[in-house]
């Protein structure tokens, strides 16, 4: 154990540390810097080291560092190199950029999430190389109204601030705000009127967050409506309320439920896992001989349960191990293995093992495809 | 006159089956139900309790009701997604009237010009071929108040000979037997006298499927040291685990039970007491059956002798028993014969009347119970009377108003009835709750029919597929759209509670009855404000008859969740179970248990007779019929049900692998049954837990996927039940070419 | 409000009857409305009508959980090991691969595990879940330890199933008959057995057939 949290601290610290130079870089040295945001980078310093840290300790728990590694090999692997690259193209933007899998849920929570992660997305892109000095703009000598765009110290596009291109760049954290919370009022909608929900939901793991939201959105409105109508009215302390709103959601960052947003991409490398898992050598189910999953997934799971301290080795038999057992079996194998003692008891005698070959068990719905799941488990057992 | 107006796709098309499946209010955790009512199901003879969610006038869930004595919460798949029945796309909402022109052959009218044009036809068809010549087809899912009125409105409004009901497919053998032998009709004991017995003999009755909550009577049982004795065809899974099964040959139940009783007289488990007591006739049963002999039995039902012993023995020797049946005993042209000799056992060991010990059968449809005993039979009036006696004629006159002279005589059974239409004395149909398209056997034969009547009117809430013939369609009611009550498996009469109110023009069937009548002009009797009105006259009319419902009021069946009639009077609790040796019952009046003036229990001697059909070199396979766990009766409602549909979309022949083997089929494969009478086209199951000479296939749809265009019309000599569990059929691997039953439409 | 702690659940495999209707009640109950997660399996259909209802049991020792890569199955204070976390998953399928007794379903399109969480909306107030409420043959059930001592003298429950070498301990309970006295289940002495009806030999039905001399 301390050899992991020596190994994560260090990864934190080399983490902090490489922003903190480019930091450094990006604004010429802090010409750039604003030194009010002094708090701001300090909050996000600190959320660096804890999301690494914390990241890598999880990447070192023995499932996570089988996936890791193997996601990896496989996205690697040349055959598929070229098929994973357009796949990693095709997965980033429907699972990542448009939550095609959340929309599939529900409708609802994939528009929830959507607005969510969308607004969030664009006010850090905004707020953070304004923060880190990376980004900042300067009015073009002799054209008053005309802007040049620096970034990391490299003047960019121009633009006409009377635009309407500069309108929205200068009031994109407002239009960020209201994307933001409209997605967290369908959250909070969601989670105070669904039973199942209310059944589930903890306070600190989904109200928190979306109050932290709620807080630092509101707050932000806030400075602009002061600014823009009320002639800066308490305009400091709403400055004051805004920076601790979001100086604590990004030192909440590592603990609660933001931490998805950094693993979350680990199901991309599951798709290559499974891709080319699927096109390489399959289990077959020991009971019934029939493919269930590939090869690669069993011997990887045989190899985590034992790091885990499991011991599912059945050894003098010819299956050698539970795992190479496919799960349909082993719900058949529960329901022979309790029925078998009520034939004792009833004074049955054990049927003889006349020539019984098992098969696959089968769903007893025929309905949905092959069952109440379908097409469902068709992807995942295959071929 | 009634052939379909258009193609049957193109009545699909707009009036389904649609498949109905959980969406808005229904899926969303967030609403709060306006109310939660307490009701039951309305599929099959358990009626178990249930309590529906209702939102803006809908149905939208439904959450168990624990504290219902019966079923304690437990529901089949049918009580489950029953919610979803109403809100349906498919649901009748006005009239219809039979248009060719129109898209889907109906177009709507006025439910008024509907009424009006109903009671003209009558009226014309009356007038001009008498009386008889329109004929009620009723039901056993309607509310024993509307099955009153259905024998009401036809015997003293219509003043026709000829109603009967769809409870002539289901359990008519056995009341014609339990009355031989009994002198009442119902299951002789509550459902919970099964847990303390001995012994638990299910004769051919497929529990798990067709009464899945009785499964737990049964285990239940089992943990108290009970053996379980299985007779069918099929091994069904209650029969998987049953100490004893027997794997009868379609048609041959009376003899397994005369065989056993000539076992249980040889080895003498025999309770004489009870016998000299308490029976008649006992001597010469016991003549009948010595030719039953252990080998003979064995040869004639198919069954190894060694487990017909074991069962004889293990039924011979309890101390205490409940012996239950259903379709598969009574679907025979000596269906009457089989449930005697059931009953036959069931006396010769004396455990009947006391705990821990009983009798019944198992009610199929929702009012089974309460659906034959208040008059909507071809021969019967309220109370389980006779409409030929006339005394009873005489009583219920007077209750009516009216003169018993003017009461018409007995009249024909379901089936009859379509023979009286191919022989021109029947000439106009209203039907109620009814698709003998699709359940009524050979049914091209009903198809022939329909189409030569001069006019036909069908109540329903969903267009069925008889109704697809009619002239008008009537809006009918929903289950959970009207109160009153029904009786269920056990006896035990229950309140059905009203959840929400009839959609658009839809009416409750009593009122659409009564307006009938008033267009009739013949509104005395028929004006009842709501069903508890009917009730109460239904309470009188069954005073002092054996059916006595009379001291049953609604509250009652509310604060006792049930009263188990006979109930003569208001202080009286209900009789759960029958034949107690002191009890007293008003034809007895005190001589015996039993309803005969001695009180004593009649043997019948059950005589076999072979099934109409026997296979032959030409048709060499048993086919037998029968239901599966999602679908209820013809399907009407079922079918409308996506995820019953999805449980069990398509019906399918069961075969054992020996004669797939001979045919050359696997499971999956499309095969072709052919019977004299039709053919049909389906995928094979091959499963090693049916006979190897029998083949099964569920009989819940229409078309070309109706096994019943294959089926017998024979019928009961007695109780008229058609033979639906056994003719002969050929079975051979589908043709090229021929073409798997389409898919159910969307 | 808290659970109330005595209840359980109590499962006899023997008794179903394969009927579905937890099957269709599983999807009714709020925390997975429209969703079934109960398993419902035939053994082998072509030679029995035996089936084989499976719930979560809810391992006292999840391996579900501890294979997580995404640390997205927890259990609950009282013992529910519950399905995935939605935003955590991501469908690896360890978890379907890895649980002893074949419980979670993946739903690829959804990128989600689901899985039986014992109705945790209604079992955490003191109802019964949709499954055991409903089930007919009542292979499912869910009430206090008194209840089935009552209705089921010739049964007890037991919760150790032995997998190979592996011992796991389990919330819910397996019936098992009083005779012969068994300690726990093991499951590898299935391995090879036939599905036929479990009181007569062989094959019932052939057995049972009247033979021509």
């Amino acid at each position: 154990m301390q050899r992991e949290v020596t190994f994560a601290g260090i990864c934190g610290f080399i983490a902090t540390l490489v922003l903190a130079v480019l930091i450094l870089i990006g604004s010429r040295n802090l010409a750039h810097f604003d030194a009010a945001l002094v708090a701001y980078t300090a909050s996000i310093l600190f959320a660096t080291f804890g999301l690494t840290y914390r990241y890598t300790m999880w990447l070192q728990r023995p499932p996570t560092a089988i996936y890791w590694k193997r996601g990896w090999q496989t996205f690697l692997n040349r055959k598929y190199l070229r098929k994973n690259a357009i796949n990693w193209l095709r997965h980033v933007t429907e699972d990542m950029a448009l939550n095609r899998f959340i929309f599939e849920r529900s409708r609802m929570r994939g528009l929830t999430h959507f607005l969510i992660m969308w607004g969030c997305i664009i006010a850090i892109s905004i707020t953070f190389p304004l923060v880190f000095g990376w980004l900042h703009f300067e009015s073009v000598p002799g054209e008053m109204d005309t802007y040049q765009a620096y970034v990391f110290g490299f003047p960019t596009f121009t633009f006409a601030s009377g635009s309407i291109f500069g309108f929205l760049i200068f009031h994109g954290l407002v239009w960020s705000a209201f994307i933001t919370i409209s997605g967290v009022m369908l959250a909070m909608r969601r989670r105070m009127r669904e039973e199942g929900a209310a059944a589930l939901q903890l306070f600190v793991e989904d109200f928190l967050p979306l109050i932290l939201l709620f807080a630092v959105s509101i707050t932000g409105l806030m400075l602009t409506a002061s600014y823009t109508w009320l002639k800066g009215y308490a305009y400091d302390f709403i400055a004051i309320l805004h920076a601790i709103t979001v100086i604590i959601t990004f030192l909440w960052l590592p603990f609660g439920k933001f931490f998805h947003i950094f693993q979350r991409p680990a199901q991309i490398g599951v798709r290559f896992y499974k891709y080319v898992g699927e096109r390489e050598e399959p289990a077959i189910c020991r009971r019934c001989n029939t493919p269930f999953t590939s090869l690669m997934h069993v011997h990887d799971l045989i190899t985590t349960e034992k790091q885990l301290g499991y011991n599912y080795e059945m050894p003098g038999t010819s299956v050698e191990h539970y795992q190479w057992i496919c799960p349909r079996c082993r719900r058949a194998m529960l329901a022979l293995a309790q029925g078998q003692l009520w034939q004792r008891q009833l004074g049955g005698e054990t049927p003889a093992l006349i020539a019984y070959t098992p098969t696959t068990p089968s769903y007893v719905n025929p309905g949905i495809g092959e069952g109440p799941l379908g097409h469902e488990d068709a992807k995942n057992f295959h071929p | 006159m009634s052939k379909l107006p258009v193609e049957s796709v193109e009545i699909i098309e707009r009036f389904g089956p649609t498949l109905a499946y959980a969406q808005g209010a229904r899926v969303d955790t967030g609403v709060e139900p306006d109310k939660i009512v307490k009701t039951h199901c309305c599929f099959c003879g358990q009626q178990c309790g249930i309590q529906l969610k209702v939102l803006d006038n809908e149905v939208i869930g439904f959450e168990p009701w624990y504290e219902f004595p019966f079923n304690q919460g437990k529901l089949c798949p049918k009580g489950v997604k029953r919610y979803l029945q109403g809100a349906h796309p498919d649901r009748l909402l006005t009239a219809l009237e039979r248009n060719p022109s129109a898209e889907a052959g109906f177009s709507p009218i006025a439910y008024s010009d509907a009424i009006r044009r109903v009671a003209s036809e009558i009226e014309r068809i009356q007038s001009t071929y008498g009386r008889d010549a329109f004929a009620i087809l009723s039901g056993a899912s309607l509310t024993t108040e509307k099955t009153y009125l259905m024998g009401k409105f036809a015997h003293m409004c219509l003043r026709t000979s000829n109603i009967d009901y769809n409870g002539r497919l289901c359990m008519v053998s056995a009341a014609a037997a339990n009355k031989k032998a009994f002198g009442i009709d119902r299951a002789a004991s509550p459902w919970s006298d099964i847990i303390g017995a001995e012994v638990v003999w299910v004769s051919g009755s497929n529990v798990a499927e067709c009464s899945p909550i009785t499964s737990d009577y049964i285990w239940q049982a089992r943990e108290h040291g009970a053996k379980i004795v299985v007779v069918d065809p099929r091994i069904t899974p209650i029969a998987r685990t049953a100490n004893v099964y027997l794997p009868v040959k379609p048609g041959r139940d009376v003899i397994l039970f005369n065989g056993i009783l000539n076992l249980m007289i040889e080895r003498d488990w025999l309770d004489h007491d009870f016998i000299e007591n308490y029976t008649v006739g006992f001597e010469a049963l016991a003549e009948s059956v010595q030719e039953w002999t252990p080998a003979r039995t064995a040869q004639a039902t198919g069954i190894a002798e060694r487990a017909i012993r074991q069962a004889a023995e293990l039924w011979g020797t309890a101390k205490t028993s409940f012996l239950v049946h259903a379709r598969g005993l009574e679907h025979h042209s000596h269906g009457v014969q089989n449930v005697l000799g059931a009953i036959n056992i069931v006396l010769a060991s004396g455990r009947i009347g006391r705990p821990n010990c009983g009798y019944g059968t198992i009610t199929g449809q929702g009012n089974g119970q309460g659906g034959r005993e208040h008059g909507q039979k071809a021969d019967q009036l309220p109370g389980g009377r006779d409409l030929g006696n006339p005394q009873h004629r005489a009583e219920i006159a007077a209750v009516w108003g009216m003169s018993p002279d003017d009461l018409p005589m007995p009249g024909v059974d379901a089936y009859e009835i379509f023979r009286k239409i191919d022989r021109g004395e029947i000439k106009g149909l209203l039907s109620i709750s009814f698709n003998p398209l699709v359940s009524l056997p050979d049914n091209s034969f009903i198809r022939a029919q329909l189409e030569k009547l001069e006019f036909y009117t069908a109540i329903d809430f969903f267009l069925n597929e008889t109704a697809y013939h009619a002239d008008i369609v009537l809006p009918g009611s929903l289950h959970e759209e009207d109160e009153g009550t029904v009786t269920q498996v056990e006896g035990r009469v229950i309140k059905i509670n009203k959840a929400i109110e009839c959609p658009g023009d839809a009416r409750q069937d009593w009122i659409i009855i009564q307006d009938i009548a008033a267009a009739l002009k013949r509104e005395k009797g028929f004006t009842f404000h709501n069903p508890e009105a009917i009730f109460d006259e239904l309470r009188r009319a069954s005073a002092g008859g054996i059916a006595d419902y009379s001291g049953i009021t609604y509250e009652k069946l509310e604060t006792q969740m049930g009263v188990f009639w006979p109930c003569p009077s208001e202080d009286h609790p209900g009789t759960p179970r029958l034949f107690e040796r002191e009890s007293w019952n008003p034809v007895a009046k005190g001589s015996g248990p039993f309803y005969f003036p001695d009180g004593k229990a009649r043997f019948n001697i059950a005589a076999y007779t072979p099934p109409a059909e026997e296979p032959d070199e030409a048709y060499p396979l048993y086919l037998t019929t029968g239901r599966v766990v999602s679908h209820y009766l013809s399907g009407t409602q079922t079918r409308r049900i996506g995820p019953l549909v999805d449980q069990y979309p398509e019906p399918r022949l069961e075969m054992h692998p020996n004669l797939a083997e001979k045919l050359g089929v696997q499971t999956g494969d499309m095969v072709t049954a052919e019977s004299r009478r039709g053919n049909i086209t389906l995928p094979v199951s091959v499963v090693r837990t049916i006979r190897p000479d029998t083949v099964f296939v569920p009989y819940h749809w229409a078309g070309r996927k109706s096994i019943n265009q294959l089926t017998i019309s024979a019928q009961d000599p007695i109780s008229k039940i058609p033979e639906y569990k056994v003719c002969a059929v050929r079975v051979y691997k589908a043709q090229n070419g021929e073409q798997p039953p389409a898919p159910p439409v969307r | 409000m808290p659970k109330p702690e005595r209840y359980e659940f109590f499962i006899d495999i023997s008794r179903c009857i394969g009927c579905q209707a937890c099957v269709q009640a599983c999807s009714e109950c709020d925390t997975h409305k429209g969703v079934s997660m109960i398993q419902l399996d035939y053994v082998d259909r072509s030679v029995s009508t035996q089936t084989v209802p499976v719930v979560c049991m809810h391992c006292d020792s999840p391996t579900c959980a501890e294979v997580c890569p995404a640390d997205a199955i927890k259990r609950t204070g009282d013992g529910v090991v519950q399905t995935a976390r939605k935003p955590r998953c991501i469908a690896c399928n360890n978890c379907v691969l890895a649980c002893p007794f074949g419980v979670p379903k993946m739903h690829n399109e959804m990128n989600l595990m689901m899985k039986c969480d014992m109705c945790y909306d209604r079992t955490s107030v003191g109802l019964k879940p949709m499954c055991a409420s409903v089930c007919p043959s009542q292979a499912l059930f869910y009430g206090t330890r008194e209840e089935i001592e009552r209705l089921r003298p010739s049964s007890h429950p037991i919760n150790t199933f032995q997998f190979g070498q592996q011992m796991i301990t389990t919330k819910v309970n397996m019936m098992v008959p009083n005779e012969p006295h068994v300690r726990l289940i093991d499951i590898a002495m299935s391995m090879e057995q036939a599905p036929v009806p479990q009181l007569l030999s062989d094959d019932p039905l052939m057995a049972n057939l009247y033979e021509e001399q």
